[in-house]
């Protein structure tokens, strides 16, 4: 019963285009452009722009531009990047549809984007308004260093691996709390990466200055290099030292890259990995299934939404991450503390991801709506530099360009426990912290949520965050 | 360096006035030349090795020794002493011969002493200690056990006389930070501090942003007033019992009963406070807990969401209506939030909702179920329908929907009824206390944002991975339209949206491809179920027979029973009202 129906639906998707137009090119008859938009409340806007952006997702991942652009047209006339939630986060996504569809001309988004320029102060500026902003980050901080505090009692010599320095504050506050600690404080080492020398030379300034301020024995090890490209030598563990390992929002990325070339050496096994699939494609007249596959070829997707989310196939092909967890595996930390984004954005397909992506920004979106007021400078570049650009990314990117691979939690389970992590239960006390500093937010909507001895942050029922802890299983 | 630097302090008062401070730790060792005072500063306290030094004495102790308290005994009395002074003045007393060492005109002796621990920096005679009691106190503190605990705090120490030291001044300082809040102990101070400080600079730089939220990661009073809460609601849960009225000091004398206030929703730790709390809670009136629900009402009803006593009480700016709804995971104020509408909707409506039942509700300490009392099927849908459909007509309490309610509202709209009859109900309930919180607490801010729980209380669809699955059946199977026109629709997927086609026809077209499609029960079908969904919302709300429709069965009856109730709505709904007309 089910493939029957599913064809039928499937089958639409390339039909129902073309009724589409047609019902799209009636509307500029009614006058230009579509007065009667404007006066949509803000909830029937809202609903509407969903089901615009649904539907111009739809184009765009059928490859059918006439069309996606028609309805990224209708889009524009409503969102907004300083509207309502739902016209900001609208106008984010079209950018990103339409930043996917002209990736089909290279040529023409290189030349767009031939001035587009990151500047790093900017981008340190928003990650510091984004740890603002959010209680997130803090959270993830006092878990993270009540995790290793406890981790490291009794330890004279302590070693920190910091994946990706950004706050000094988290480090600041262990600091204190080290050197604090009835035993006295530790050796302590911190080693941090970054690709940037600047934000490392700057870590290490604000963290010496408060080492030596608390007369903590201190030292900072800098490591300018790219996650994907750290090699773990360059981490000098020495023997003795009791090793802590603390990624933040970082170990995503490294999922980039595998898929792209395992697609391109084999585009049609990974379509035909589970049976309906197969059938499916059989099924459907030549012509279709030829369409089909240029535009997959095209879009660099899959047209099968469920093959690699679903599979258990997904964890085994990043490479990559395999081998890097190892090697940090061959460190043997006594404990390691990752932070994730909560979130499904690694979907092999277009449409699954944008609705995963529309849910979860959705969340953050709102938390920012509901406290901070909608001309607030920090909140709009917090969504056009940081949300908006990961949009982007997880809208138009594919394969190594493709970083913002957030994946739930239940998937970094699985993937550290066969890298031979074991789970560590975040203690009682750490929650209690995280709890408490939830609450000194005066804000309700945010959540805690304690998931297999991991810690979810939440925006009312949602999940954003992640926090889990590891240790080397012998 | 070497011994010019360290030379001179036994010669000459004046350099030795200058040095004091050094030699208070580390007398140095006499130099044998007498090389006049450089420009060197006199910073070096060490002896160097190899430097003829014939006074100054390397005295290396075991641990033994140096951990033996008394090392002098007395042989008469047994009477241990620390040191052979001491001894040879008690030796006197018992007319034994004593001798007391004499100050001599020659320099004394100097003794340095090592730490016995091969490990340490003063194991090497280079970095000697200068005096037995600081050799002592360093080996205890450094490679000793901790025996003493303080009792307030459970910081240990190894040094009696720092115990003692501390055990004075426990508890009885506070620490105060620049943001306001205060401490009894020092190491959550210090916790504190971290964050506080970091976001210091910050919230200078952007104290606008940071004051609506409360920027600091303990933030300003917000911080103490939960600090306090979670003092007093888990004290025996806390490993430190450090007095929880220490963090209740915050010069705001609403204090103890700011926490039920600030009740969480979802009170992490412990059971909800018993009902009575409630009446003593500064924001309702006095004896309010007692008084029939309806006149909590009327008083929100004049001053919807103002709460001005509260106000005044707890001096947080924009937070107050958070709070206070936030309050409802522990009894009424949720209440209050929902039957804002709800009641003064209900005179359009029912109107007959009894004081009674709520309560009933709210003694029952939770709230949720306060909420919604059984008999909900005859008030809810009303409620219901004023909620949203009445919406459109008093804009003045129209509530902005955040984003993730109208996302599960549009998936909602493309999903139905699930095949558990009484899924609404039970959802009502089961969620009611969670969720009527979470409601209360996402419409708290200025602009009234909608939570979606609210929607998904009052949609009775719950289960994300419905949605979800409805969602994507949308996306990946039939054209996103169908999720407002027609799943078939073969000129009509704009329809609900366009306005072009007129409504009649629109609406027509949508029955009919309603009927054709909820034949089925599957996956499929659900989608097209949908439909209903949208109409059903379209048409500005559920009524009560709606409810009881869509609870008690789905497929094409129901449908048919909507007919009617499309039609007679049709003027006030959200959608047909602006968009089809």
């Amino acid at each position: 019963m089910a493939p029957v129906f599913q064809d039928e639906g499937s089958s639409s998707v390339t039909s129902s285009p073309l009724q589409f137009f047609s019902m799209m090119s009636l509307s500029p008859t009614i006058g230009s452009p579509y007065p009667w938009l404007r006066e949509l409340k803000s909830e029937e806007r809202g609903l509407y722009l969903i089901h615009l952006l649904i539907t111009c997702a739809n184009h765009v991942a059928a490859g059918n531009l006439e069309n996606a652009n028609i309805a990224l047209e209708q889009i524009s006339h409503l969102a907004s990047p300083d509207g309502d939630t739902m016209q900001r986060i609208a106008a984010y996504f079209t950018e990103a549809l339409a930043d996917r569809i002209l990736k089909t001309w290279p040529g023409l988004h290189k030349a767009l984007n031939s001035t587009r320029m990151s500047l790093l102060s900017e981008e340190i500026l928003v990650r510091k308004v984004f740890f603002e902003l959010f209680p997130f980050l803090k959270v993830a901080f006092v878990l993270t260093n009540q995790a290793i505090t406890e981790a490291m009692e009794g330890e004279k010599m302590v070693h920190i691996i910091d994946l990706n320095v950004s706050e000094p504050a988290k480090w600041i506050a262990l600091l204190q709390v080290l050197s604090a600690r009835p035993e006295g404080p530790p050796h302590l080492r911190i080693t941090g990466v970054h690709q940037q020398r600047e934000v490392l030379d700057q870590m290490a300034h604000r963290l010496t200055e408060e080492a030596e301020k608390l007369d903590i024995p201190f030292q900072f090890n800098p490591i300018v290099s790219k996650l994907e490209n750290l090699d773990v030598e360059q981490l000098r563990v020495k023997t003795g030292e009791a090793l802590a390992i603390s990624s933040d929002l970082q170990l995503h990325s490294l999922l980039a890259s595998d898929d792209e070339l395992l697609r391109k050496k084999s585009p049609l096994p990974s379509k035909t990995i589970n049976g309906t699939h197969l059938s499916r494609v059989l099924q459907m007249n030549q012509s279709t299934l030829g369409e089909l596959l240029e535009k997959d070829l095209v879009n660099g997707y899959s047209p099968s939404p469920d093959s690699a989310s679903s599979s258990p196939l997904s964890l085994t092909t990043s490479v990559k991450m395999e081998s890097f967890l190892n090697s940090l595996w061959g460190l043997t930390p006594k404990i390691m503390v990752i932070t994730e984004q909560d979130s499904n954005h690694n979907g092999s397909s277009l449409m699954e991801r944008l609705l995963e992506a529309l849910y979860s920004y959705a969340a953050l979106f709102d938390c920012l709506e509901s406290t901070m007021t909608r001309t607030s400078v920090e909140r709009l570049k917090v969504e056009k530099m940081l949300f908006g650009e990961e949009i982007k990314n997880i809208i138009a990117c594919e394969g190594a360009e493709r970083k913002e691979r957030h994946e739930k939690l239940d998937k970094w389970i699985q993937r550290l426990d066969s890298a031979g992590f074991g789970n560590v239960p975040l203690s009682y006390y750490g929650m209690l912290q995280a709890r408490r500093l939830l609450q000194g937010y005066g804000c309700d909507g945010y959540r805690i949520k304690e998931e297999s001895g991991s810690v979810l942050i939440c925006w009312q029922d949602r999940p954003l965050f992640s926090i889990s802890a590891w240790r080397c299983r012998k | 360096m070497s011994a010019a630097s360290s030379s001179m302090p036994f010669f000459g008062t004046t350099t030795r006035e200058e040095n004091q401070n050094q030699m208070l730790q580390q007398p140095t060792s006499t130099p044998a030349s007498s090389i006049a005072p450089t420009t060197a500063p006199p910073k070096k306290r060490r002896n160097q090795p190899g430097t003829p030094n014939p006074d100054a004495e390397v005295i290396a102790l075991s641990p033994k020794t140096l951990m033996a308290t008394n090392r002098f005994i007395c042989e008469v009395c047994n009477k241990g002493f620390q040191r052979e002074q001491n001894l040879q003045l008690h030796r006197r007393g018992h007319n034994l011969p004593w001798k007391l060492k004499q100050k001599t005109n020659k320099e004394p002796k100097r003794k340095v002493y090592l730490c016995p621990e091969p490990t340490c920096v003063h194991h090497d005679p280079s970095r000697a200690l200068g005096d037995l009691t600081g050799i002592k106190k360093h080996y205890s503190r450094k490679h000793g056990e901790k025996k003493w605990k303080c009792e307030k705090c459970s910081k240990r120490y190894a040094v009696q006389s720092d115990w003692k030291a501390h055990s004075k001044t426990c508890g009885t300082r506070e620490y105060r930070c620049d943001c306001g809040t205060l401490f009894s102990r020092r190491d959550s101070f210090i916790t504190h501090r971290a964050f506080c400080d970091a976001l210091a600079q910050e919230s200078a730089r952007h104290p606008t942003s940071l004051n609506t939220i409360g920027g600091h990661i303990y933030g300003n009073n917000h911080m103490s007033l939960g600090l306090s809460q979670m003092g007093s609601q888990i004290p025996s849960l806390q490993n430190q019992n450090h007095p929880s009225n220490n963090m209740l000091r915050l010069g705001n004398p609403g204090g103890p009963k700011l926490e039920h206030l600030i009740q969480p929703s979802n009170p992490p730790y412990g059971a909800p406070p018993p009902p009575q709390h409630l009446s003593s809670s500064a924001f309702y009136l006095p004896d309010a807990a007692n008084q029939p629900f309806q006149d909590h009402q009327s008083h929100h009803h004049g001053i919807p969401f103002s709460n001005k006593p509260l106000q005044g009480l707890m001096q947080l700016p924009d937070l107050q209506t958070s709070s206070n709804n936030s309050s409802g995971g522990a009894g009424p104020a949720a209440a209050n939030l929902f039957n804002l509408g709800f009641f003064s909707n209900n005179s359009n409506a029912t109107g007959s909702i009894s004081p009674d039942q709520f309560n009933d509700g709210t003694n029952t300490g939770q709230g949720g179920t306060g909420l919604f009392p059984n008999n909900m099927g005859d008030h809810i849908g009303s409620g219901m329908s004023s909620l949203f459909g009445n919406s459109v007509q008093h804009e003045n309490i129209a509530p902005h929907m955040s984003a993730t309610a109208l996302l599960q509202k549009a998936a909602q709209m493309g999903s139905t009824t699930s095949n558990e009859s009484s899924n609404l109900l039970r959802t009502l309930r089961a969620s009611s206390s969670n969720r009527a919180a979470a409601a209360a607490a996402a419409a708290k801010s200025d602009r009234q944002v909608m939570s979606p729980n609210s929607i998904q209380n009052i949609g009775g669809v719950e289960n994300e991975n419905h949605l979800q699955g409805l969602m994507n059946s949308l996306a990946n199977g039939t054209s996103a339209a169908s999720m407002f026109g027609g799943g078939q629709g073969q000129d009509n997927t704009f329809g609900g949206f366009s306005g072009g086609g007129g409504g009649g026809v629109a609406e027509a077209k949508l029955h009919q491809n309603l009927a054709a499609s909820f034949g089925g029960s599957d996956k499929l079908t659900l989608d097209f179920l949908g439909v209903g969904g949208i109409v059903r919302n379209m048409g500005g709300g559920y009524s009560q027979r709606d409810l009881q429709h869509q609870q008690q069965q789905h497929g094409m009856t129901s449908m048919t029973s909507l007919d009617p109730q499309l039609k007679s709505t049709q003027g006030s709904q959200p959608f047909r009202g602006t968009a089809l007309q």
